[in-house]
């Protein structure tokens, strides 16, 4: 199905002016530290060659004579390699759902998903990061581009204006397919409704396999959330026609509300039980908020 | 009888009504139409209805509550359909007449229930109306002394009690033949319901119908009644038990002239009751408190009398004043617990005679009891000629003259006797003459020959009078009247054919009759100035009976007046020709004080008291007689069908309203 809420090729659409000023002063945060590829703006475990000290090591035959503290050597007369901290780039991926129930909602959850990956691309492309915005649909959805600097702004913009829901692939299915083809170490922002009928647990599982720093954002439409319904319906699945026989009244929906709310729980469970950070967020908080507020307080973002 | 009746409504309506409930119930199984609506995932709705589905089937009674309580709601309309109740006789006959007594004794309380007689007999009618069937028609006719149709004979049985419940207590006497009359009329064509017409117009094929009488059984005699197609029966209204009632049957102020200025009050006071009680009893005089009698003893069913002297008051009566005897021992009948006179001040009557010789008539007319009575004023016949007759005689200053053989031009607007002449307005006349002719007959009965003795009367010769219509006779001759008595507008002409003293041709006189030498005379001319000269108008008290027609004069012509009533209603009256008023609105017994329009000074008052026996004796009769028919009373009361289908149908509404309020506010499936 088409987004129907398709913005246009407009930057404003995923990200707004006021958004952006703020976005300038964050940073992405990895909870663990990452070999990067290249050198950027975070430390790195290993030495390199920044301002910035790190320790002293014995000289070894073939060290490179620059790096010699020749002071050190004045006193104890004994030759010490200085070491310095070397400041690499963070791998930042961002996964989004593009499955065809992700275009319900107003705003739709794709948008809302592709607002929330432009603003954390924008953070990271701004640090130097290595950004890579993936949708989960490996068949259709055009090749990802990995981006870096703060130049590739539009590049981003312009992939993500071109993603639209269509993909009904499991997200199993397509989360394996990503980790198949990408084995870097970093940051992992998985967009998605989990509105998966073959469950979410599988994919997850393939991404903490590979070790990453994962953030999975629960995105759910209003009319999830408290949907407003009456009268015998037939309630049809977007995705596989499934349908299902309703009369609503107000115990139904009820029960709705607590099927709902177990939903949330167990998925918050099966991700804390998994070192992943779980967020629920509906389509009405605006992802201004989201970000500057419930990411930094998970600590994606400061 | 049955507490189900299947005959409310015909078999196919019934099949129609048992083919519903099925109807809903497929109507629910069928598979439903459901609107489809496109939702992201069905992932969380499907696991929503299958832990709604679990089990149980308390969880599919209440997917499929309306259901049940649209079922519940046709089988209760149902249930209404054939009319259930409880406790019921079939009413017999299709036409009915419902009597019920309005007088003033069905006010008394003596009902366990508190309920005065006629709100207990007006229950019992409705009773009885609710038990009518569709096809049943009745009619419904309210007695006291006079009987109303309240409603003629119809079907709709709502209209027959809303009739019912306007029926309202009167304070009048009670006398059923009227009612009876009424009831017969329709019942048996060839008899008139109307009494005052005299050809009955058949409107309908005499039917049988049933008369059912309410009442205490304290109903005047019928004494000629034939029931016809009706069949009579009467429901004694009242306690079982003779209630206790002390009641004032007779009040009145004594002749003031007779008793040379002594003013007292008697009341006779009647015990129905069948023990001897004592009552305090309050004389009220213009309002205020006068005297009282502690402890009266009146032995049961037996009555006892009290006076009270109100010789204080003699000579300071200027002008009329309402006096009031208050039973103050309370008991289930108030109506008799009170009554009222009035005490006038005194006047003369205002009498002329004109004729040219007075003396007999002198003679007569100074007697202490006449002079008392009457001013008296003598006039010759020339008088008759002056302005100043004209002017008092139209003007209304006499209340009666006598013309002795003599006649004026018009008649005065009074009362007259003419004297062996004939009134002037050509009604009258001479059927002939006779001579010495003894009188044969003497209506005493009448006031006016009121203990007149005629038949040792010798007359030598008397015109024989030939009244207008409504004329009576009051002396008979062999040969025919001799004196007779008329109206004439308002006002009343006697006619008497023999003059006292005849002149001949030539104008000799001689003694006519030897009559003013007899006892009679002056207890005739007494009898005239009474009746005829006002004066009983004017006596010390005299009493009306609620709803009879108050018809009076006041002390000037006034051309209207003012009346008002012991509730404080006033109401405006105009002047009749002969300057007398008639009130008809005399349903409240009390004083009715009467003035002047546009003046406060009260002119004259009239007292109104029932002070009836038979209304203040509380005891139910068991039966009643109806001309030839002695009538049981029915005692036991035949309970009314309880019907139990206006609540059913309430019941019905309220589900539908909870229905309504699930299916709206989505509480529960």
């Amino acid at each position: 199905m088409p987004d129907t809420n398709a913005p246009s090729n407009s930057i404003d659409n995923l990200l707004p002016p006021s958004l952006l000023a703020k976005l300038d002063r964050m940073e992405l945060v990895s909870r663990k530290i990452f070999r990067g590829r290249m050198k950027g703006e975070r430390r790195s475990t290993r030495k390199g060659q920044s301002v910035e000290f790190a320790d002293f090591r014995n000289y070894v035959p073939g060290d490179d004579l620059r790096f010699v503290d020749w002071n050190m050597y004045a006193r104890l007369d004994k030759l010490f390699l200085k070491l310095f901290l070397e400041e690499e780039d963070l791998h930042f991926y961002t996964l989004i759902d593009v499955s065809e129930s992700m275009s319900f909602g107003t705003p739709s959850k794709l948008h809302y998903a592709k607002q929330l990956a432009a603003a954390l691309g924008y953070i990271g492309l701004c640090r130097s990061d290595r950004i890579k915005i993936e949708p989960l649909d490996p068949v259709t959805a055009p090749a990802a581009p990995v981006l870096r600097g703060r130049g590739q702004v539009w590049r981003m913009i312009e992939y993500l204006n071109q993603l639209g829901a269509s993909s009904n692939v499991p997200l199993a299915d397509s989360v394996r397919n990503f980790c198949s083809r990408n084995t870097g170490k970093g940051v992992l922002v998985l967009i998605t409704d989990l509105m998966d009928k073959s469950g979410y647990a599988d994919a997850l599982k393939y991404l903490v396999a590979r070790n990453l720093d994962i953030y999975v954002i629960h995105v759910l439409s209003q009319e999830e959330i408290d949907p407003d319904l009456t009268g015998d319906l037939k309630l049809v699945d977007c995705e596989d026609d499934d349908f299902t026989e309703i009369s609503v009244s107000q115990r139904l929906l009820d029960r709705y509300r607590g099927t709902l709310a177990t939903f949330i729980e167990q998925a918050r469970d099966f991700c804390s039980r998994r070192g992943i950070v779980y967020t629920m967020t509906s389509t009405e908080r605006s992802v201004d908020r989201l970000v500057s507020r419930y990411l930094r307080q998970r600590g994606l973002v400061r | 009888m049955s507490f189900f009746d299947f005959s409310t409504i015909p078999w196919y309506q019934w099949l129609i009504l048992g083919i519903v409930p099925p109807l809903i119930f497929l109507l629910y199984f069928l598979k439903l139409r459901r609107s489809p609506l496109q939702v992201p995932s069905t992932f969380l709705w499907t696991r929503t209805i299958e832990d709604m589905h679990v089990n149980s089937i308390w969880q599919r009674l209440r997917n499929n509550l309306l259901m049940l309580l649209q079922l519940l709601a046709v089988l209760l309309l149902a249930l209404s359909c054939l009319r259930p109740g409880c406790r019921s006789e079939e009413l017999a006959g299709d036409r009915f007449i419902f009597v019920i007594d309005q007088s003033a004794s069905m006010s008394a309380k003596d009902l366990s229930s508190k309920k005065s007689r006629l709100e207990e007999a007006k229950a019992r009618v409705k009773e009885t109306i609710d038990r009518m069937t569709g096809s049943d028609a009745a009619m419904l006719i309210s007695f006291s002394d006079r009987a109303i149709v309240q409603q003629s004979y119809t079907t709709n049985r709502s209209l027959l009690k809303r009739k019912v419940d306007l029926i309202q207590q009167t304070e009048r006497s009670s006398d059923i033949t009227e009612a009876l009359t009424a009831a017969s009329g329709l019942a048996n064509p060839g008899r008139t319901s109307d009494r005052e017409s005299q050809i009955d117009m058949q409107v309908a094929e005499g039917r049988d119908a049933i008369l059912k009488i309410y009442s205490d059984g304290g109903v005047k005699e019928v004494p000629r009644f034939s029931f016809g197609k009706l069949t009579a029966e009467y429901f004694p209204i009242g306690a079982l038990e003779l209630p206790a009632n002390v009641g004032v049957t007779a009040f009145s102020l004594n002749d003031q002239l007779e008793s040379d200025g002594q003013i007292e009050v008697f009341a006779r006071l009647q015990n129905s009751g069948l023990e001897a009680t004592k009552v305090d009893v309050s004389l009220y005089v213009d309002n205020e408190l006068f005297d009282a009698r502690a402890d009266v003893d009146i032995p049961g069913l037996g009555s006892t009398s009290v006076s009270f002297d109100l010789s204080g008051l003699a000579g300071r009566v200027e002008q009329s004043i309402p006096i009031r005897i208050q039973i103050d021992s309370p008991d289930v009948y108030s109506q008799d617990d009170q009554a009222f006179c009035v005490l006038n001040p005194p006047r003369l009557s205002n009498i002329l005679v004109v004729n040219d010789d007075p003396k007999y008539l002198q003679l007569a007319a100074k007697t202490d009891r006449v002079s008392k009575l009457a001013k008296v004023q003598f006039e010759t016949t020339d008088f008759l000629e002056q302005p100043e007759y004209e002017k008092q005689t139209t003007l209304g200053f006499f209340d009666l003259v006598i013309f002795d053989q003599c006649a004026p031009q018009t008649m005065p607007a009074c009362n007259t006797v003419f004297w062996g002449a004939l009134p002037v307005d050509g009604r009258w006349s001479k059927s002939g003459r006779t001579d010495v002719t003894p009188i044969v007959d003497v209506n005493n009965a009448h006031a006016l020959m009121h203990a007149v003795q005629m038949t040792t009367v010798h007359v030598l010769s008397s015109d024989l009078i030939e009244g207008p219509n409504g004329s009576v006779s009051l002396v008979d001759s062999v040969e025919g009247s001799v004196m007779m008595l008329a109206p004439r507008s308002g006002f009343l002409d006697l006619v008497i054919g023999f003059p006292l003293i005849d002149y001949n041709a030539s104008g000799d006189a001689s003694v006519n009759t030897d009559w003013p030498r007899k006892l009679g005379f002056p207890i005739f001319m007494q009898n005239l100035f009474n009746a005829l000269g006002g004066q009983s108008q004017f006596a010390q008290s005299f009493s009306r009976k609620p709803g009879q027609l108050l018809n009076f004069r006041a002390r000037l012509p006034y051309p209207e007046i003012s009346v008002t009533s012991p509730d404080g209603q006033a109401e405006t009256v105009q002047a009749r020709a002969d300057n007398a008023y008639v009130f008809g609105n005399t349903e409240d017994s009390g004083i009715y004080e009467i003035r002047p329009s546009g003046n406060q000074e009260i002119d004259q008052l009239i007292a109104v008291n029932l002070l009836d026996r038979r209304e203040s004796n509380l005891a139910v009769a068991e039966k009643i007689e109806l001309g030839y028919v002695e009538i049981e009373g029915t005692r036991s009361r035949v309970p009314a069908r309880r019907e139990f289908w206006p609540w059913i149908v309430m019941l019905v509404i309220v589900v539908l309203m909870i229905e309504w309020l699930i299916y709206n506010r989505r509480v529960l499936i």
